[in-house]
């Protein structure tokens, strides 16, 4: 199928005022016209095909905000092009803006002072949301995320947890085809955060809404997207499915073996021996192919072998070590 | 356009107004306490002056145009230009971007919404107030009572214009509080609210009396009192409309300026 985003090369440069400490310089700088150039996004290339769940990371200040933005319309690309539904967002903004639906977790868009219901109702009347069509979708969505008890309760009154919930329900009232989420998780709590996961997940499957969500929280990403793109200052640094981060990374699982008494020294093909603390011995698999019972054929039936396991590494991991290995490591991945 | 979305901003600004009841009670109150101390202002005024210091008016005509000028006319025009302000200052104008909608559009729509609420709750009971205790002269005659109703719309629209554009100067100020006092002052002055314009120096009330904020307050209460003839109430409702359409045209202008600015920016 056809991509529904198509990202090539887009950049974003912001021009900022400089501001010159003290407040003399505050004063100059009401005159001054220097500017710093900030590279929020730069060269990044990514296509998007209907259906997919695609999570967008990357730590603080990235750049990931600033794509969301560019690719809902309300941030224009400095360079580079960009198309979401074969248009330009930023040219067809009404147009484009009537088939997607856009969470922020840090900027409400429900009316504060007026009940759920309200709100809903509101978003009903700007999208032209058939009368049938809008009833059935609150009722799923009612259902779905559980919140019957406090649709009529004004925004104002509701838990961080609550109002979330019904942000995300409000955005996708008028059957969005593509669903943004800009950290749709911040600020919940465990239980919160585990009902929207599973919310987006099946949605996702369900109803095969695009959903591309930036986060900070690796457990979004496993939970909900098959796929990821990292970024950090800006640039791209990995685009595809998580084992393959794995296999790239070259990161490797842990075996260990336990003994009833120390066997010795042992030396294998298959596995390599990092610790040996006589009875437990850890090893590590190289190969991405490895399994046990290869490991466990090398060693034979001459041990006393009382207990064996393997350890995947945590995507938390595997994380930190991208980041930090970052200009080799990227080079590499890609 | 959606009409029944925007006729929905202005039921839902009229309805999240009664989540705060209790700010009807203060705002009915200081605009009881204001318009009683600008009667009072106007007796003892009358009390030492000539016919010819007050250009004819009587007192009793003095008072209703207080009246009307005041609370029926000037409405509170802060909200909106705080609405916009912040709006503008943490980024919320971003989300109406994201909305297949026309911010000032939804802007005039949710202020109608207001204003009908304040014009129910608070105008409406102030004016029948002050009207018993001092009393109120009836409109001239019945052109000049239709006429007013012209005129009333009208300045609704221009005091909706002036402050959505002082609103709209916060996205390259910053801040919306700096326009607030500009306008504010200038609307004391200029609008005829406090003080009519016939009480101006001439040079001074020819100048005021062409431009945009004289429409706001001073020329419908002076059609309410029959201080135009006809062919002067609907010339200047002319020149009135004239004006309206010319700011109406900057705000279009300046929301597609502000828009650029947004999405090229990041506000």
């Amino acid at each position: 199928m056809s991509a529904i985003i198509e990202v090539s090369g887009v950049a974003k440069t912001f021009r900022q005022p400089k501001r010159l400490p003290g407040l003399g310089g505050a004063i100059r700088s009401l005159f001054s016209r220097d500017y710093t150039e900030v590279r929020a996004v730069q060269d990044v290339s990514f296509a998007i095909a209907p259906g997919e769940a695609v999570g967008y990371l990357g730590p603080n200040g990235a750049g990931k905000s600033t794509m969301i933005k560019m690719m809902t319309g309300i941030l224009v690309p400095t360079a580079g092009s960009l198309s979401v539904l074969g248009r330009e967002p930023h040219a067809h903004r009404m147009t484009n803006a009537a088939e997607i639906g856009v969470v922020f977790g840090q900027r409400s868009q429900l009316w504060w002072d007026l009940p759920v219901r309200d709100s809903f109702d509101l978003h009903r009347h700007i999208y032209e949301v058939p009368e049938a069509r809008f009833a059935d979708n609150l009722a799923f969505l009612t259902t779905m995320l559980g919140m019957a008890d406090y649709l009529d309760r004004p925004v104002r009154q509701l838990s961080l947890g609550q109002r979330m919930r019904a942000e995300i329900a409000m955005a996708l009232l008028h059957d969005p085809k593509i669903l943004f989420l800009d950290e749709p998780t911040i600020g919940l709590d465990v239980v919160a955060k585990d009902a929207v996961r599973k919310f987006l997940a099946q949605i996702n499957r369900e109803r095969g809404t695009t959903i591309i969500l930036t986060t900070h929280d690796l457990q979004d990403i496993e939970e909900i997207c098959p796929r990821l793109i990292m970024v950090d200052d800006g640039k791209l640094l990995f685009d595809g499915e998580l084992p393959r981060l794995r296999a790239a990374l070259g990161s490797r699982r842990r075996l260990r073996l336990e003994f009833g008494s120390d066997p010795g020294p042992i030396t294998l093909t298959t596995a390599r021996l990092v610790t040996d603390d006589g009875a437990a011995k850890h090893f590590l698999l190289d190969a991405e192919d490895t399994s046990i019972l290869d490991v466990l054929t090398e060693l034979g039936s001459g041990y006393d072998l009382k207990d064996v396991t393997l350890e995947e590494p945590a995507i938390e991991e595997v994380i930190r070590t991208f980041y930090q290995s970052k200009p080799q490591r990227a080079a590499e991945a890609l | 356009m959606k009409a029944r979305a925007y006729a929905a901003f202005t039921v839902n600004a009229f309805q999240s107004r009664l989540a705060y009841r209790s700010a009807v009670w203060s705002a009915a109150f200081g605009d009881l306490v204001f318009i009683f101390a600008r009667i009072a202002i106007w007796v003892s005024v009358y009390g030492a002056a000539t016919s010819t210091m007050t250009d004819g008016v009587t007192l009793p005509q003095a008072i209703t145009y207080a009246i009307i000028a005041g609370p029926v006319l000037y409405w509170d025009f802060a909200r909106l230009l705080h609405d916009v302000g912040t709006a503008i200052q943490t980024g919320d104008v971003a989300v109406y971007l994201l909305k297949p909608l026309h911010y000032p559009a939804f802007l005039l729509a949710s202020h109608i919404g207001h204003f009908l609420f304040e014009l129910l709750l608070v105008v409406l009971p102030v004016v029948v107030i002050a009207g018993l205790t001092y009393g109120m002269v009836p409109p001239a005659s019945l052109f000049h009572a239709l006429a007013f109703l012209g005129y009333w719309a009208l300045s609704f629209m221009m005091l909706f214009a002036l402050a959505s554009l002082a609103g709209l100067a916060a996205f390259w100020l910053m801040t919306a509080s700096a326009l607030e006092w500009f306008l504010m002052s200038i609307m004391t002055l200029l609008s005829g609210g406090l003080v009519p314009l016939w009480l101006f120096p001439g040079w001074l009330a020819a100048i005021a009396g062409h431009l945009p904020f004289a429409w706001v307050s001073y020329y419908p209460a002076a059609v309410y009192l029959g201080r135009l003839d006809v062919s002067q109430t609907l010339l200047y409702f002319a020149i009135g409309l004239v004006w309206l359409a010319v700011l109406l045209g900057a705000l279009a202008w300046l929301w597609t300026r502000a828009r650029h600015r947004l999405i090229v920016q990041g506000g």
